[in-house]
């Protein structure tokens, strides 16, 4: 559907010829694979729509008249800045794409450790600025290349370092906000004072309809700029770095240790997590390297932090005795970071983290006390700067399971998934033979501890049509699998919740048969209201979960 | 509008209050807002009630006043603002529902208070986060929802906690969870049964319900059970104190000991503050207010289960150092002032007068929300306007309390008073009202709007006040949820 010429000329006036186009070969580019749960790349033939158009505001204001003109002539728009997935991304033949690339100061308050930023400052760089104030943020498992707005505003926005520094939505201080219908909004102090440091209230908090948990995918207009809260770092102002690429290794970070705990069962990792959670010791705490498999990360790894290996060396050192005795010393493990803001609290740390190892019957991991790994592993995990390695052992990857937030139910069920996978691994060359076990993924899904946020890696390969449908498939039954257990719905599932197969929106009737049976109905019909109440044209996507209140059905 | 047959089908005969006298005492406050008698007094025993209630408060276009914590009323916002309401006493819903050592939660019913639940966690070596002395009939489900400060700001990772989930009948009288809690059923053994603990408070979609109860003064909903994330117990613990004579010399400190995290507790008191804490009567808090120093800012160290000694001392030396580095002295006490004895106070719950009151019989305070490095300015002001209306300045006592980890800063500034005195009163209420509104003029951001702050702040923020208006259409559709309060 062709926007009118009136509409294109009234967008090109707010942001000028440079900053928007209708080109096809510009255009196509803002569509993305319509993946399960994250992000694969390769040709597949489901696509989201091509947008009408794209633009690039470069202000507020701009955004504001942008988002009045869609209302105007009924055209749908959804904001992206660093285009991670298909979330980012239109629904809708009749709609155009925000890309926030001209939108990326950042400002730090470092006595007050926070940092105001818009939405194309990256996780990366926003750290940057962070630490030469002796300060870091939260970077979500996206990674460091990825909008530290986006993350903290539009999804999820947990990571490695959460334990510690929080997760997105903890740390989302004051937003300004474009609403759907194009009002600005802008959260707790910022909206009567004009400062950054609270993003609550007054009373009850209106940025509960911006961030939720998932977090609202553009659904909710646009967010412009925000603050958010950084963190202590102990370490020196940028973080010296050694080695050759791929081999890169933070240097000289004394006061800050990396470890791999290797636990002798599952049920002494469930304990192991809920004494890391209370003796508050953890600077960082991921289970990172498993996403390349049971059977092969320390192959990986060895590639990574050897740069004269190569993947055509992966079925030898599989093969090499002592790496099979790592893995398997390693099968159940987890990468921690101990940061000392004294040699006191470094000391303490150290012999409380001895202590958890003790009294759970785990041990540090040889291998990864290898000074060099060591160093590979504390700039990979501080950082998370590596994210195009998720991709490079098969070039696609989705994730898969999600299990339970709760250890306890999600431990004892994890020989069980990684089984289920490797039958699909055994049985379908299209889903990578990596050893079954292949879940990574945050110790904590929550500030200081408490919930985890898994998900199995599932690689395959994104330029094989079989590969791709054996991936889905397998997905597929392990979605029915959880739904067996009881344990809800399937992390994979994230995509294909909330769009069509083929890309396009679902209407609302397809939402009403999804979510107006839930167990909870209230959770679907109040945000019909509030979508009713701040986005009327409904103009955003059908990310925005809905279930008609049975009072207004058929009214229009 | 109800009547009193209707309440006593919906909650039994013996649960619906009408005596003029109990009525009379639920229209009681320290506020110096219009209050009104209620109607009746309800006495809820269970969520299935309250729904019924909100229902038919629905149908009658009934206000509904919900109050948990018993004894004095301190804020106003639990008297009923419009004539014909219904005051939803919850204090009888007391239960503790579930407390799980492993998860460290614990479910709590309304009308829980502080020395309740404190006797119960203590036996699974766990606590809770408390405020700053609460009174002893306090809810300390009311407390956390209405964001009351607490001692720890090192545990809230979220501006809320420790606050999770809660099971909340919203006023158009859909009762439902938030958070991870709604993902499941209403009936919480089935969610425990699957060892789902309403842990996570987020969403669970894309809409915080809980941010919509929180500091909400019962105008969205009745809270009717909420989850609450405890602490381990330490074993080992000290409350240390440095004195400054400027509040400014504090500063250093404190930006340094939150960036560092070592500090459980952490906060700021003047001498005024203090002596009331620590005084018992008039004339000890008097005695006490003139040799304390005028400020000090108190800060713990804890030893927990694991290596209790080594965290201990490790905290200790860290914290004492760090003070050191910003010119104070940190230690277990001063001349007249012990650290243990300050602890004891500050996390004890009140006596039968409450501890503001006893200096001159009544108080009123005017807080709100600011960053440390602009507490100064608040204070030099206050005190100008103090002055300005004749009011003795050494009697202000002055709270600064860090929260979310010290993101921001409760600042709160208590005016004894003699109630029984027209003209002391006279002159606190003017003073308190030109204190508020100069305090927002300032950028202090009263994010707990009580009474005519609802205005003043609101007043300030068109677009938030908007929001406001449309959530409250969704939520509370006939305005039925305590009327007349936050100005929406």
């Amino acid at each position: 559907m062709a926007l009118t010429r009136e509409f294109y000329r009234a967008l090109e006036d707010v942001v000028g010829g440079r900053n928007i186009s209708e080109d096809p070969a510009v255009t196509e580019n803002y569509r993305c694979i319509t993946a399960q749960s994250s992000a694969h790349y390769g040709p597949e033939d489901t696509r989201t729509p091509k947008p009408q158009a794209v633009v690039l505001p470069g202000s507020t204001d701009e955004v504001q008249q942008i988002v009045k003109l869609c209302n105007k002539y009924k055209v749908e728009f959804k904001a992206a800045s660093t285009f991670w997935a298909a979330m980012g991304f239109i629904g809708s033949d009749n709609a155009i794409q925000l890309d926030m690339i001209r939108m990326d100061s950042i400002e730090v308050d470092a006595k007050n450790m926070l940092a105001i930023v818009e939405p194309f400052a990256v996780g990366g760089t926003v750290q940057v600025e962070a630490m030469k104030n002796g300060l870091t943020c939260n970077i979500a498992g996206v990674g460091c290349s990825s909008s530290t707005l986006a993350g903290s505003s539009g999804w999820v926005g947990f990571g490695p370092s959460s334990i510690f520094t929080g997760i997105a939505s903890e740390n989302l201080l004051g937003a300004e906000w474009v609403l759907p219908d194009g009002e600005i909004i802008r959260t707790g102090t910022l909206g009567s004072d004009g400062e950054w440091f609270c993003g609550e209230g007054p009373g009850p908090s209106p940025r509960a309809i911006f961030r939720g948990w998932t977090g609202t995918a553009g659904t909710m207009g646009v967010c412009t700029k925000i603050a958010i809260r950084l963190h202590p770092w102990p370490g020196p102002k940028w973080i010296p770095v050694r080695g050759t690429a791929p081999l890169y290794m933070a240097d000289g970070l004394d006061n800050v240790r990396a470890y791999t705990i290797c636990f002798p069962s599952w049920d002494a990792y469930a304990e192991g997590f809920r004494l890391l959670y209370e003796a508050d010791v953890c600077y960082l705490a991921h289970r990172q390297f498993n996403m390349f498999g049971r059977d092969i990360k320390t192959a990986l790894v060895e590639i990574f932090t050897h740069p004269e290996k190569q993947f055509c060396d992966i079925p030898a050192l599989v093969e090499d005795p002592y790496l099979k005795e790592q893995n398997a010393d390693m099968k159940i493990d987890v990468q921690i970071v101990l940061a000392g803001f004294s040699e006191r609290d470094l000391d303490y740390k150290e012999k409380a983290f001895d202590a958890i190892l003790e009294q759970i019957g785990a041990h540090k991991s040889e291998y990864y006390l290898q000074q060099d790994i060591e160093d590979f592993t504390k700039l990979y995990l501080l950082r998370l700067a590596r994210k195009n390695y998720n991709y490079t052992l098969c070039s696609s990857y989705e994730g898969n399971f999600g299990l339970s937030a709760n250890v306890f139910v999600a431990a004892p069920l994890m020989e069980e998934a990684a089984a289920l996978k490797k039958k699909w691994e055994q049985t379908h060359t299209g889903v990578a033979a990596v050893g079954g076990d292949s879940d990574m993924g945050s110790v904590s899904g929550i500030g200081g501890g408490g919930t985890t946020g898994w998900e199995f890696f599932v690689h395959f390969d994104g330029f094989d049509r079989d590969s791709i449908y054996d991936s889905k498939a397998h997905i597929d039954e392990t979605a029915a699998w959880m739904k067996e257990k009881g344990l809800g719905a399937d992390f994979g599932r994230w995509n294909t919740e909330v769009r069509h197969p083929d890309g396009y929106n679902y209407t609302q009737e397809e939402h009403d048969a999804m979510y107006s049976k839930i167990a909870q109905p209230g959770l679907a019909t109040y945000q019909w209201k509030i979508r009713e109440a701040f986005n009327p044209n409904h103009l955003t996507g059908s990310y925005y979960k809905t279930a008609t209140p049975p009072e207004c059905k058929g009214k229009k | 509008m109800a009547t009193k047959d209707s309440l006593k089908t919906i909650l039994g005969n013996a649960n619906v209050i009408d005596n003029p006298d109990v009525l009379a005492s639920y229209a009681v406050s320290h506020s110096f807002d219009k209050n009104f008698k209620p109607w009746y007094v309800v006495k809820p025993k269970d969520a299935e009630t309250v729904e019924k209630l909100v229902a038919f408060a629905n149908e009658t276009k009934t206000p509904l006043v919900p109050v948990s914590s018993t004894g004095v009323k301190l804020r106003g916002d639990s008297v009923p603002g419009v004539p014909e309401a219904v005051v939803v006493d919850l204090s009888g819903m007391d239960k503790i529902l579930n407390v799980n050592r492993q998860q460290r939660m614990v479910v709590i019913e309304p009308g829980v208070t502080y020395d309740r639940l404190s006797a119960e966690l203590a036996k699974q070596n766990m606590v809770i986060a408390g405020s700053l002395k609460p009174k002893k009939g306090q809810s300390v489900l009311t407390d956390i929802v209405e964001a009351v400060p607490r001692l720890n700001p090192m545990i809230q990772w979220n501006f809320f906690d420790p606050l999770r989930c809660a099971e909340v009948t919203w006023g158009d009288g859909t009762r439902m969870s938030t958070g991870e809690a709604a993902g499941g059923p209403l009936d919480l053994k089935t969610q425990w049964g699957k060892q789902q603990w309403q842990v996570q408070y987020m969403g669970p979609w894309m809409t915080d319900y809980f941010r919509l109860v929180t500091q909400a003064q019962g105008s969205m909903g009745i809270v009717t059970w909420a989850s609450l994330k405890t602490a381990v117990k330490p074993l080992i613990h000290q409350l240390y104190v440095a004195e400054a004579d400027d509040l400014a010399d504090l500063e250093g400190f404190v930006y340094k000991a939150m960036w560092t995290r070592f500090p459980d507790e952490i906060f700021i008191l003047n001498n005024m503050q203090l002596a009331s804490l620590m005084g018992k009567t008039q004339a000890e808090i008097e005695s006490l207010k003139e040799v304390l120093p005028p400020w000090i800012v108190a800060a713990s160290a804890a030893g927990r289960e694991l290596i209790p000694e080594v965290r201990f001392e490790a905290r200790s030396k860290d914290l004492i150092d760090i003070a050191q580095a910003s010119g104070l002295d940190l230690k277990e006490g001063l001349s007249n002032l012990s650290g243990r004895a300050l602890y004891q106070e500050a996390t004890s719950t009140d006596g039968d007068v409450y501890w503001k009151d006893l200096y001159a019989g009544s108080h009123q305070n005017v807080f709100f929300l600011t960053q440390l490095d602009k507490t100064g300015v608040f204070l030099r002001a206050v005190r100008e306007i103090a002055e300005d209306f004749g009011y003795p300045t050494e009697d202000i006592g002055v709270y600064i309390q860090p929260k979310h980890q010290g993101s921001s800063y409760h600042m709160e500034f208590t005016f004894p008073y003699d109630p029984d005195s027209a003209k002391q009163t006279a002159r606190v209420q003017d003073l308190t009202e030109s204190v508020s509104v100069a305090v927002a003029d300032l950028g202090g951001y009263y994010s707990r709007p009580y009474g005519k702050w609802a205005g003043i702040q609101l007043n300030k923020d068109a677009q938030s006040l908007m929001a406001l208006k449309r959530l409250q259409k969704i939520f509370d559709p006939n305005d039925v949820m305590n009327p007349g309060k936050l100005a929406i």
